[in-house]
């Protein structure tokens, strides 16, 4: 036999029952020869364009899941940042690019597409001010479309004014969805730092630099590691980082090879493997239960940083090994709403946003699908993003919030997206003002870290 | 795979230069289009032989009955499937069976096999599962 016993054994366990699986195949689209001076030629080229590239998307990666035999949660496709092909139009036009993009979306049976984007950590031009002006009428207004805006970077520094921006039009995206928990929000991300090659929506979308099209793909499974740190049992935390990095490097591997394969079928070329471990509200599929796993009496609690930061450190280590093209934000995500055990433990009052916040400082994303009471000022938001952008900025790593202020919702109610979005308990907010300092505008400067020349 | 404007450009250039004097468009247009025929033809066969061994790892475990290996070889025959190798494992009432099987000779494909096999596995109450052979050998061999 070729293969031992257990090895076989091993596989089959990871992809029957612990969950391992794909988690996104995502096709990254250039739209940038798209422009055109007339709205309605322009809507034609990106509707053709997606069709043109996308239109085979979900046949062929199904095709690579029954060759396989491993699943393949999601397909979808990013394109260019909106805002860079199309900076010439206004906000009712962009609005209408966004159902454009919708629809190519829908006719090419993909849930999300992502890529409603404008990158604005040093300023903005007309055109982007347009298109975050349109956010909102543009996620209420579509179902598919997500959007990211990355407003800080490492070199750049915090663009307050437009933090101040994304946090108006995240509370106006809720009241807009207010008639379903003010799912807009979900689809919105505010990066600093942003990786333009992420294949997770809703903060994917196709760089500026990337080729004309490129698959990426993003591979999960806190449940295998869940399984393999329970096996492991009581042994001191460098075995148990060992054990974690075995486990990665398996999945990674067979990341890595879907990809390539969906990648070949599409006759396109392969982008990046992003390993990141990332729940869903399936029993078993928690990375908050991996930190309790891992010791912890449960998430919040002292230690829980120090967890994370090593989880997240392995995960990094093995996807390097396992692969030559590891990329996107390769660690683990920490959203609320997706993830049972995080959902429980903000429940019996065992996580704040405070403590989410400390932990999104040592693990790849931020504070993400969190819910917070529909009279939060957007000030106060805003304030939150700083805090985060800060983190990032300073850490030279990402940051996203992608937080849900719950339209007339207030604390022990619920936001209930189902799905993987999940279900989020509305958290609390310092009620203190950050009013007079995000009102101040301007930008906070780029960190000594910058000047790395 | 399509080759770009900018390719068939160069290879025009390139036969132009080597035709010298004797260039005609026709002489052009026939160089051409082998060129293009065999870098396109090159190409299909460089994805094919890299696609796959044509092997498939058969996993099947359950609670042990008499019947069960006849019932999946059986299956596995009719589909016209070369089974390569075999090794299974009982513990306690617990019975593991895993074949490597190559399924190239077979008329059906892959989707085809598993659906028969899900059939089989209903009906001798066991669980079946085929994964191409290279994930195996991508996440356990490097």
């Amino acid at each position: 036999m070729p293969y031992e016993f257990e090895e076989i054994l091993e596989t089959i366990r990871m992809t029957e029952i612990e969950h391992f699986d794909i988690r996104t195949v995502t096709l990254g689209i250039s739209l940038r020869d798209c422009h055109d001076r007339n709205l309605e030629v322009t809507k034609q080229k990106i509707y053709d364009k997606i069709l043109k590239y996308g239109g085979n998307h979900v046949k062929y990666a199904k095709e690579i899941e029954s060759q396989y035999g491993i699943s393949i949660a999601n397909k979808r496709v990013s394109i260019t940042p909106v805002s860079i092909p199309f900076d010439s139009f206004s906000l009712e036009e962009y609005v209408e690019i966004a159902k454009t993009l919708d629809r190519a979306a829908e006719d090419i049976g993909i849930d999300y597409l992502a890529g409603f984007s404008a990158l604005v950590q040093k300023g903005m031009t007309n055109g982007e001010r347009e298109l975050i002006k349109a956010i909102p009428f543009a996620l209420s207004e579509t179902k598919r479309v997500c959007s990211s805006v990355n407003i800080a970077s490492t070199k750049a520094g915090i663009n307050m004014d437009a933090v101040l921006m994304m946090s108006e039009a995240i509370k106006l995206t809720a009241e807009k969805t207010k008639d379903k928990d003010s799912i807009g929000c979900a689809k919105l991300v505010v990066f600093a730092n942003a990786v333009e090659d992420n294949p997770f929506v809703a903060g994917a979308f196709h760089g500026v630099s990337e080729p004309e099209v490129t698959l990426n793909v993003g591979i999960s499974g806190p449940g295998v590691v869940l399984d393999a740190i329970k096996e492991a049992g009581r042994v001191d935390l460098q075995h148990l980082a060992e054990v974690i990095k075995k486990t990665i490097f398996k999945i990674t591997r067979a990341g890595e090879l879907i990809g390539r394969k969906v990648a070949e079928k599409h006759g396109v070329p392969f982008g990046i493997v992003d390993i990141s471990l990332a729940p869903t509200p399936a029993e078993g599929d928690s990375i908050a239960d991996i930190l309790k796993a891992m010791g912890v009496e449960d998430v919040g609690a002292p230690g829980t940083t120090a967890a994370l930061a090593m989880l997240n450190d392995s995960v990094k280590k093995a996807g390097l090994m396992a692969s030559s093209s590891v990329g996107g934000m390769s660690g683990a995500f920490i959203p609320v709403s997706e993830d049972m055990g995080m959902i429980r433990a903000v429940q019996a009052g065992h996580l704040t946003l405070e403590k989410l916040e400390a932990m999104t400082a040592v693990c790849s994303v931020g504070l993400d699908m969190i819910a917070v009471p529909g009279d939060t000022p957007a000030t106060t938001i805003a304030g939150i993003i700083a805090d985060e952008s800060a983190i990032g900025v300073i850490n030279d790593k990402t940051t996203a919030v992608r937080i849900i202020p719950a339209y007339g919702k207030k604390i022990g109610d619920y936001v209930d997206y189902g799905g993987l979005l999940g279900k989020a308990p509305i958290m609390k907010v310092s009620n203190l003002s950050s009013a007079n300092f995000v009102e101040r505008g301007g930008k906070i400067p780029a960190p000594m870290r910058s000047l790395t020349n | 795979m399509n080759i770009s404007e900018e390719e068939i450009r160069k290879i025009t250039f390139e036969a132009i230069s080597q035709l010298g004097e004797r260039a005609t468009p026709e002489a052009v247009k026939e160089i051409v289009r082998k060129r293009v025929e065999s870098a396109s033809g090159s190409e299909t066969k460089f994805l094919k032989s890299d696609t796959s061994s044509g092997r498939v790892i058969l996993t099947s475990f359950g609670l042990n009955h008499p019947g069960i290996v006849a019932g999946v070889t059986k299956a596995l025959g009719e589909s016209n499937c070369d089974i390569q190798d075999l090794t299974q494992k009982l513990m306690g009432d617990f019975f593991t069976m895993i074949m490597v099987i190559d399924i190239t000779e077979s008329p059906k494909d892959l989707k085809e096999i598993q659906e028969t096999m899900n059939k089989v596995a209903e009906e001798l109450k066991i669980k079946i599962y085929l994964q191409h052979e290279d994930v195996f050998k991508f996440m356990h061999r490097i």
